[in-house]
Formats: C-alpha cells, sequence, structure tokens
C-alpha cells in the first residue's frame, strides 16, 4: 500500500501542479521512494535469511538439551513427528492399494500428494534422506513464503519482521521447518492472495489447485477467489443479480474457478485408479477414529478438560483456545474487508473441528491470512512489537522441546 | 481499419479457447465426481470404510493349527496367535490379547473332519464401572453357536460345542466374537477403539 500510495500521490501532484515547485516535491517523493525501496530490498532478503538461521540454532540447541546424538540429520529426524512420519512413508513409497500390506486398517490416502511428489522430486536431483531433503525444501518454502508476504503486509517492516521470526524461529516454527504440509500450504495460500491481490485470477486460481493437492482444506481458497471476482464487479457498479451473467462473460474468470480444484479431482481420480475409492482420503479417517460431531461440543469438551494439577492448561484447552483465536481472528480480517481471507481461514478451521480437536493448533498457525493478520496487529506499536519478537524467539526453544517431546496439543 | 478491428477475430478465439478450457475441466470434473460416488471395492472395504457396518476389516489372515493343540493370546504365544488374528485385536501383551472394536475375528485352517469341534477358550471381561459385565456372541463361519456373559477381572474358561454343519464344507474356521457391552474410552470416541475382553487362550478338541 506503501508503494501505492506514494505513486498515487506523485500523480495527483504531477496531474495538479503547474509551480514548478510542486513539481520539484513530486520529483523528490519519485527520488526519495527509489531510494528508499533500493535500501529496503536487500532487508526484505536478508531479514527471513537471519530467522532461518537463527531458527535452526534455536531448534539445534533444543534438540540438543534433550539428546545426546549431534548432527544435522539427527535433528532433521528428531524433529521429524507425528504425520511427519506418513509423508516420508509417502515420499520414498507412495500410496498403497487395498488391501495394505500388513493387515494394516490405516492407508496413507489422507495425507494429501503435492508436498511429498515435491520432496520425492528434489531427491531424485539429491540423492540424501528424506528427511533431511525435506526438511530443507520446508526451510526453503517457509523462506519463500516470507517474501511472498511482504506486499501482503503492506510492506511495512516491522510486520515483515515479526512474521518472519514467527515462521522462522518462533514458537511453532517446527512446522514450518519439518516433514509436515504447513511450509508449502502457506506458501502457495500466500502466493494465491497476493495473486487476488493483484486481480490476477488465472495464476491465482492455478496455484489454488496445487494448494487443493497439499491439503484438502485448501480447495477451500476457490471461496476468497470467488468473493473478490464479486467484489471486483461491485466495484464496477455491478449488481449481485448481474454477478452471475457477468462471470459466464468472462471465460478467464470461468478457468480461474474452474481449475482451482483440479489437484483435489486429480487426487479423487488417482485414488480411484490405485484403492477404487475416489474419497478414500475421507473413509480413511475411520481408521484415525474420527467420528463427525458438533464442533461446539468439542471445543466445549476441550475448554472444559482442566488441568488436575497445575495451572498450565491441557492440551485439549491449548486447542480450544487455538481454534477460537483462529475463528475471532476470522472475524477481524472480515471486519477489516477481507472477506474472502476471513472465510477461508473459518471454514479452514470449522471443518476440520467437525470431528475433533486434534491438530488443531498446527491447522490454525499454518494459515498464512491469520500470521499476516497477526503480525500486524502486533506491530501497531514499537512496544508490542519488541515483546512479540522476544516472546517468538525464546518460545521457540521451549515449544521445540514441547514437540521432541510429543506433547499433545502441538500434533 | 482501427485496431480494435485487427484484433477483434483474435480476442473472439481467445474467448472461444477460454469457454473449451473451462468446459473442458468442468466436464473432468463432473466425470471424476460421479466415479468417485460409485466406488469399485470389495464388500470388507465398503462395510469399514463407507457403511461402517463393521469394526472389523476383513483380511485374508489364515492361521495353521493342529486339533487339540493349545494356543496362548498372551506373550509367550504370539508368533502362533498372531497368524489366526483377522481383525479386532490389539496385542498380544501379558495378560492376553485385547479386543478393539465391537467385533473380533479367528480364522485358521482345519482338516476335513467327520464331527463337531469342542471350543474351549479362556477369557476375561474388559470392566469399568458402571458396566460390569460383558456380553459375547460367538459365531463360527456366519452361524451364532455361543452366547456367554463374563464377569470379573480373573479369566473364566467357556467351553461349547461346534457343529459339524457349521463347518463342514469350509477349509477354514471363521470364528467372530460381538461384543454387546463393549466400553469406549471417552464419549466421543470412535466405536472403533471399544473395549470388552481380553483373551487368553484358544483350543479345538474333537467332539
Amino acid at each position: 500500500m506503501g508503494k501505492g500510495r506514494t505513486n498515487n500521490l506523485a500523480t495527483v501532484i504531477k496531474g495538479t501542479g503547474h509551480a514548478s515547485s510542486v513539481t520539484d516535491q513530486a520529483k523528490h517523493f519519485e527520488i526519495s521512494h527509489d531510494r528508499r525501496s533500493i535500501l529496503e530490498a536487500p532487508a526484505v532478503v536478508a531479514v527471513p535469511l537471519l530467522f532461518a538461521i537463527s531458527g535452526i540454532a534455536i531448534r539445534y540447541a533444543a534438540f540438543a538439551s534433550v539428546t545426546a546424538e549431534p548432527g544435522f540429520e539427527s535433528y532433521a529426524r528428531a524433529l521429524c513427528r507425528w504425520d511427519c512420519h506418513w509423508y516420508v512413508d509417502i515420499s520414498e513409497r507412495g500410496y498403497e492399494s487395498f488391501p495394505i500390506p500388513n493387515q494394516s486398517n490405516v492407508g496413507r490416502w489422507g495425507f494429501f500428494p503435492l508436498y511429498p511428489m515435491l520432496v520425492a522430486g528434489i531427491r531424485t536431483v539429491f540423492p540424501f534422506p528424506t528427511i533431511l531433503v525435506a526438511t530443507i525444501t520446508s526451510i526453503a518454502c517457509s523462506y519463500a513464503a516470507c517474501l511472498i508476504a511482504w506486499p501482503l503486509l503492506e510492506k511495512n517492516m516491522r510486520a515483515y519482521v515479526l512474521y518472519c521470526a514467527f515462521l522462522l524461529s518462533g514458537p511453532f516454527s517446527f512446522h514450518f521447518t519439518t516433514f509436515l504440509t504447513e511450509p508449502l500450504f502457506v506458501l502457495l495460500t500466500s502466493c494465491v492472495f497476493l495473486a487476488l491481490k493483484r486481480t490476477n485470477y488465472l495464476v491465482a486460481g492455478i496455484l489454488s489447485a496445487l494448494l487443493s493437492a497439499t491439503r484438502l482444506v485448501g480447495v477451500l481458497v476457490v471461496f476468497a477467489t470467488a468473493i473478490q471476482m464479486f467484489q471486483q464487479h461491485r466495484a464496477q457498479d455491478g449488481t449481485t443479480l448481474s454477478f452471475p451473467l457477468w462471470l459466464l462473460g468472462r471465460p478467464d474468470l470461468l478457468v480461474a474457478i474452474l481449475i482451482s480444484p483440479a489437484g483435489l479431482f486429480a487426487y479423487i481420480l488417482f485414488l480411484y485408479l490405485t484403492v477404487g475409492d475416489g474419497f478414500a482420503f475421507l473413509h480413511v479417517q475411520r481408521a484415525f477414529g474420527r467420528v463427525a460431531g458438533n464442533p461446539l461440543l468439542f471445543l466445549w469438551d476441550g475448554l472444559s478438560a482442566v488441568p488436575t494439577t497445575g495451572w498450565l492448561p491441557t492440551a485439549p484447552q491449548w486447542s480450544a483456545l487455538a481454534a477460537l483465536t483462529g475463528l475471532a481472528l476470522s472475524v477481524v480480517l472480515a471486519v477489516r474487508g477481507q472477506y474472502g481471507a476471513g472465510l477461508f481461514c473459518a471454514v479452514c478451521i470449522i471443518l476440520p473441528l467437525i470431528t475433533n480437536l486434534a491438530s488443531m493448533v498446527r491447522y490454525v498457525v499454518g494459515l498464512a491470512p491469520l500470521i499476516v493478520l497477526t503480525a500486524i496487529l502486533l506491530s501497531a506499536s514499537k512496544l508490542t512489537w519488541l515483546a512479540a519478537l522476544v516472546l517468538f524467539l525464546s518460545a521457540c526453544y521451549f515449544m521445540t522441546v514441547a514437540w521432541i517431546g510429543g506433547y499433545l496439543a502441538l500434533v | 481499419m482501427p485496431w480494435s478491428d485487427t484484433l477483434a477475430p483474435y480476442r473472439r478465439a481467445g474467448s472461444f479457447g477460454g469457454y473449451m478450457v473451462a468446459a473442458v475441466l468442468a466436464v473432468s470434473e463432473i466425470v471424476i465426481l460421479a466415479l468417485a460416488l460409485h466406488p469399485d471395492v470389495n464388500a470388507d472395504y465398503r462395510a469399514y470404510y463407507i457403511d461402517r457396518t463393521t469394526t472389523c476389516l476383513n483380511r485374508d489372515a489364515l492361521g495353521s493349527y493342529t486339533v487339540g493343540q493349545r494356543v496362548s493370546f498372551r506373550s509367550d504365544g504370539a508368533k502362533l496367535a498372531a497368524g489366526m488374528i483377522v481383525c479386532g485385536w490389539s496385542g498380544p501383551v501379558a495378560d492376553g490379547t485385547h479386543s478393539l472394536g465391537e467385533t473380533s475375528r479367528l480364522r485358521l485352517e482345519i482338516p476335513p473332519l467327520r464331527d463337531g469341534l469342542t471350543a474351549t477358550l479362556q477369557m476375561a471381561a474388559v470392566i469399568r464401572p458402571p458396566q460390569m459385565s460383558q456380553r459375547v456372541l460367538i459365531s463360527v463361519n456366519g452361524i451364532p453357536i455361543h452366547k456367554v456373559t463374563l464377569s470379573g477381572k480373573e479369566p473364566t474358561t467357556v467351553s461349547f460345542v461346534i457343529p459339524h454343519a457349521a463347518f463342514a464344507n469350509a477349509k477354514a474356521l471363521d470364528m467372530a466374537f460381538d461384543y454387546l457391552d463393549g466400553i469406549p474410552p471417552s464419549a466421543a470416541a470412535s466405536n472403533i477403539y471399544k473395549r470388552s475382553i481380553k483373551l487368553v487362550s484358544f483350543r479345538l478338541d474333537a467332539a
């Protein structure tokens, strides 16, 4: 916004001013803006790099404090917890057909293919252990997600620093730097919203297709695209009733919408051909013991799971609080006019909440629009910004220890 | 001729191409959805994953067994017991093999026999107040054979006759245990986690 605003201001001054002093002022604006951009560019590249390095150092220190085995590979393996093992398996062995070998009920079908495929592809070029390749790829994805966030954060350097710190050196940075889908999900979500911000719907559609092959909820970003299109239509004095006709008259927009779920449909087709059931990714949830229920009841059950000793919230309480915070931030997004992002985040939280609170913390912290919003809100004052930065960096150590120890709320 | 008129045919072609791509995408997605709504799976898959009519996913397990042999379902008999376990069991551990879900199954190869068999099982109920007993319905090759109510934590010896008709034309003896009083670990937990009994030992003798 900063750049746009400066440019607009310069245009206005150029357009209306006849006096030479006004023209000089405009030139001064442009020159100072260019200088600022030149100075900012290295910082934009360097900030996430510094946090990537500090994050590795902090998490390694946490790893070293709980294990005697040294080395980066041991560190990468120690951080590979819970779903990470499934992704390693998929990356190395692909998906199984039915019956599942070793008389298991639990197929890998519930885990979406794009990220393990990407890691498998990179591993063919760099033949190192999967977890090493995945860890480096995840760090690279999170780094790229930071760069993409720069324009989404309206080029607000304070918010940018906080965003990068959260992703790469923050309390949940292990989610974004091990073999989970979160790094790619955050990167692709940021790319989709950047494309939408630039009203480049076709690019947003193609990226949405990739997002829908990364995680099931990725397909929901199509709603954000449709809302953005509707907002554009309204801004052009279109009525609500004329929107469907306007959309049908724009083949580029139709392609953008229809291509968005292509990743999910490709996976459904793959499962149909290998397992015989296109919805195997949903049906296999039974073997994981997931049962559909009332999200409000799950939230209540989580909140009322009070600790028997001490004052620290229990794992279900953390999960319920994460869901509520995520939903509240989604509302804030909507209030700020980001209806598409707000709806996307809210549905991404509510959909898994239908089964239970499992992995809720990870799901919430992996929603890029919420991280962007939080970074902007916390950087509103220098004091909150500094406090948040210190908190992120120090919590990184303790949360990594908890993650390695298998703390249930972080699953 | 204005530029706009020169470009008009290309614009029309681009627009037509866009509609074609949209149509191909829409049709592909409808076809894939239709395929997904009509899964091509076997009855076992459908019963467990789709219809959810069983908690025990049938598998092609077939244990070797000699009539008169006692098979321990504690840790000490893990190797022999493992071959017989089809589904709905967890373990074996020190106090036996625990049932998991609403049904458990064992399957073993049997030689051709002229008469029926006597089954002798040692089982213990899983108890959590107020549930103080466990009703178990035992079937062989789909035919209900015996119903027992287990109570108390100590293993109970249960003996019953399996009529020859139940396995006369079969190469395998498929024994199913249906639990009527399974205990879920929590109110919201899936029924695949229900606990009912611990199987300690298994033996078949000629009747």
